[in-house]
């Protein structure tokens, strides 16, 4: 038995010159929650789209559940595109039903699920509503149920919490811990580090067509040093206080700013004892997958930079 | 049933549904009521203008009072032998009154279309036009007057009729029956396949193609696009059919049976109906409408497949005046080929896939083998196969893969530009 569901290995997509996605590799375990992180624009939809067989990379290969074609296993995924799209005529249960029947869900048994799932998320009162008259957010909460209707093995969010309110945003969180919980892997693609940090196993960041992190939220964060806010007893002179603290400690307020390195915390505690400028507040923390992220995409970003003007810097003198 | 004929089935069930289940099908439905009715307006103005236009029409002689009873006897015995019968004709007694011929051919108040004048053995016919069939009627006339004078009374003659009862193997009237089939079949086509052209804009526009594409293949897609617009086909056919066959029975039931027997001595079309087309009555409406089914697939395919890379709905309309006249070009090809059957011409007919369907269906009128069909049919799924596999092709490499560009014919010059000025400008935003 394979461990993974999804192993996708050096997809690459050109769309005409220029390189969508460069090699993006992903290894989705089974059962875990793994997103998919990066910027507007940088390869996050085509990758998926391949993972899933929807277009051909033009070099690379994608298997799902141990070696399969995506083409083969369709009616065990479940599939989110990041466009939404709906029947305007459909009601909300057909619309579902439809959806079902497309991955082989016998078409009652969907109209069953569909109610289900709608009263469970609050909807049941648009059960026989078209979808043309329903707002984009519903409409969506809509197309999220027809892509798990058929609780399929492998779950494909592109996107997912885009145009929700925070209310539906929580209901969302709850369906996909729901769905892990009954054995399914979720696949999804975000740029809101909240839901990845709250949700997420593993992530991968994509940036500039290329994969820049692959692991764990806490392996993200520790990308960066972690961050301390020490405030002292006494209103001391600040210069004699920053001579215990690492340099480049910024005074704000009545607090001490600075980042450490995760071995000179101890030794650091050691100091500030010592020092008799006593504590009224400390604290030291891991930095936010917010800050990781844009950490890692602005590293990418100037390297990209540096290309460029050196780039400029030939064309000028050609 | 397999995945594939079943997710095949879910698109055309959605297709067929969200077609008929609309107003505007209804419209759609009765709109060959609108031309029925202008028709017939159309037909009845014409026949109007052609009884009055017949009434004014005549053919004169001005004939010695001897002859006129000779003449009016020939005309009587003559014109039932015309195909067409003449004008009638007014005998004029020659006069002072009478002498000119030009004058009373340019008399007012009606159509003359010639006057013989002068004697019997020696007439002056002058006609309208030259070499006219009422010219000619004269002539003749005036030879039988003169040599039923000159033979005395004749033993008159008593014809028995007999039409032979299944006599209808005429090859002109199978001719016409395969005629008759090629442009049914066309019309039909032509009236409720083009609508496939259109199918697919409707998932690029809501974006549906991407759930589309993801959970079934494309081929399915197209196929069971295909089907539900065929449905919708047959339904519309199988309404009119009711209707005619409802109308026919009503009016059956109004008509008097001896009014219909006698107008069906004279009526060609009955005549046709007790004709048989080669093949026989039961396998030549079976196979015509397997034909039509398959033309329907070929020429929807060919239409969903060229539409699919529409970017637009302008870009549908502009190409629906190509498909009309592709579809014109087809029927012309299998038209000429139904009036020369066995030609080379309709061989390559019923060879060509797109013609092959109206051109097999002429020759189901003319010839008696029924193997060969069976062939056809082979022949032309096989081609619907063909055309919705090439156009998956296209649609997956171009549309699909085109990312933004979503116009396969531009995607990889217009792409990348615009991909680079995207990452030139998020660049400078940093």
């Amino acid at each position: 038995m394979n461990d993974f569901s999804v192993e996708a290995n050096g997809l690459t997509k050109y769309f005409g010159n220029y390189k969508a996605v460069d090699h993006v590799s992903l290894a989705v375990p089974t059962g875990s929650i793994y997103g998919v992180l990066g910027p507007n624009g940088a390869g996050k939809t085509t990758s998926l789209r391949m993972t899933l067989g929807i277009i051909d990379p033009d070099a690379g290969t994608s298997r799902l559940f141990g070696g399969q074609r995506p083409q083969s296993v369709r009616h065990r995924i479940g599939y989110l595109p990041e466009e939404r799209g709906l029947y305007p005529g459909m009601k909300a249960r057909e619309a579902i039903a439809f959806m079902g029947a497309l991955r082989g869900l016998d078409w009652s048994e969907g109209r069953r699920r569909a109610a289900g799932f709608m009263t469970e998320l609050g909807l049941e009162r648009v059960i026989d509503e078209k979808i043309r008259k329903m707002s984009k957010g519903m409409a969506q909460m809509i197309q999220l149920i027809g892509s798990i209707v058929h609780a399929p093995d492998l779950i494909v969010l592109d996107e997912p919490f885009s145009g929700l309110d925070p209310v539906n945003q929580e209901r969302l969180e709850m369906l996909v811990r729901r769905e892990r919980d009954r054995g399914a892997t979720i696949l999804f693609s975000t740029h809101v580090m909240a839901h990845a940090e709250r949700l997420c196993d593993r992530i991968a960041i994509i940036a500039r067509s290329a994969r820049r992190f692959e692991g764990t939220v806490d392996e993200a964060r520790a990308l960066l040093p972690m961050q301390v806010r020490y405030t002292p007893r006494t209103a001391g002179d600040p210069a004699a206080v920053a001579a215990n603290l690492p340099a480049g400690a910024e005074l704000r307020g009545d607090a001490w700013h600075f980042a450490i390195q995760d071995a000179d915390v101890e030794p650091l505690l050691a100091r500030i004892t010592a020092s008799g400028h006593g504590v009224t507040g400390l604290s030291i923390s891991r930095p936010a997958l917010h800050d990781a992220f844009v950490h890692i995409v602005r590293q990418v970003d100037a390297g990209f930079d540096a290309d460029a003007t050196e780039d400029a810097v030939e064309e000028a003198s050609a | 049933m397999t995945p594939f004929i079943r997710s095949m089935f879910v698109v055309a069930r959605r297709d067929f549904l969200a077609i008929v289940a609309t107003p505007t099908f209804l419209l759609f439905l009765l709109a060959p009521l609108f031309m029925v009715a202008m028709g017939l307006a159309g037909g009845v103005g014409a026949s109007q203008l052609a009884d009055s236009a017949r009434g004014a029409g005549r053919i004169v002689v001005v004939a010695d009072p001897a002859d006129i009873e000779a003449l009016r006897a020939s005309d009587q015995r003559l014109r039932t032998g015309m195909t067409r019968e003449p004008a009638p004709l007014d005998i004029r007694i020659v006069g002072p009154a009478n002498v000119d011929p030009v004058a009373i051919a340019r008399e007012k108040g009606s159509d003359t279309y010639a006057v013989m004048s002068g004697p019997l053995t020696a007439p002056r016919i002058v006609e309208r036009e030259k070499g006219s069939s009422a010219g000619r009627y004269l002539a003749l006339l005036a030879g039988d007057a003169q040599r039923a004078r000159a033979a005395g009374p004749m033993p008159s003659i008593t014809p028995d009729f007999e039409a032979l009862s299944s006599g209808g193997t005429s090859i002109a009237v199978q001719q016409s029956l395969g005629f008759g089939a090629v442009f049914i079949i066309f019309l039909l086509t032509l009236l409720l396949a083009g609508q496939t052209v259109s199918s697919l804009a409707e998932e690029k526009g809501n974006k549906v193609i991407e759930i589309l594409a993801a959970a079934v293949p494309l081929e399915s897609v197209f196929l069971g696009k295909l089907l539900g617009m065929l449905g919708v086909a047959v339904l519309f056919i199988a309404f009119w059919m009711i209707v005619a066959m409802g109308g026919g029975l009503i009016a059956a039931t109004q008509v008097d049976p001896a009014a219909i027997a006698a107008a069906g001595k004279a009526g060609k079309a009955t005549a046709a109906l007790a004709s048989m087309p080669a093949t026989g009555w039961p396998f030549f409406l079976g196979i015509g409408f397997a034909y039509f089914i398959l033309s329907f697939l070929l020429l929807g395919a060919v239409f969903l497949g060229i539409g699919a890379q529409a970017g637009s709905v302008r870009e549908i309309q502009m190409l629906s005046l190509p498909i009309t006249i592709f579809q014109v070009g087809m029927f012309s090809l299998s038209a000429a080929a139904a009036s020369a059957p066995g030609s080379g011409l309709a061989h390559f007919a019923q060879i060509f896939p797109f013609s092959s369907p109206l051109a097999m269906a002429a020759r189901a009128a003319t010839d008696d083998a029924k193997a060969v069909h069976l062939l056809a049919l082979g022949w032309q799924a096989i081609w619907v196969a063909l055309v919705i596999f090439l156009s998956v092709r296209l649609f997956r490499s171009g549309v699909l893969s085109g990312g933004s560009g979503w116009k396969f014919w531009s995607r990889n010059k217009a792409v990348a530009p615009a991909a680079a000025a995207a990452q030139a400008a998020s660049s400078q935003s940093h």
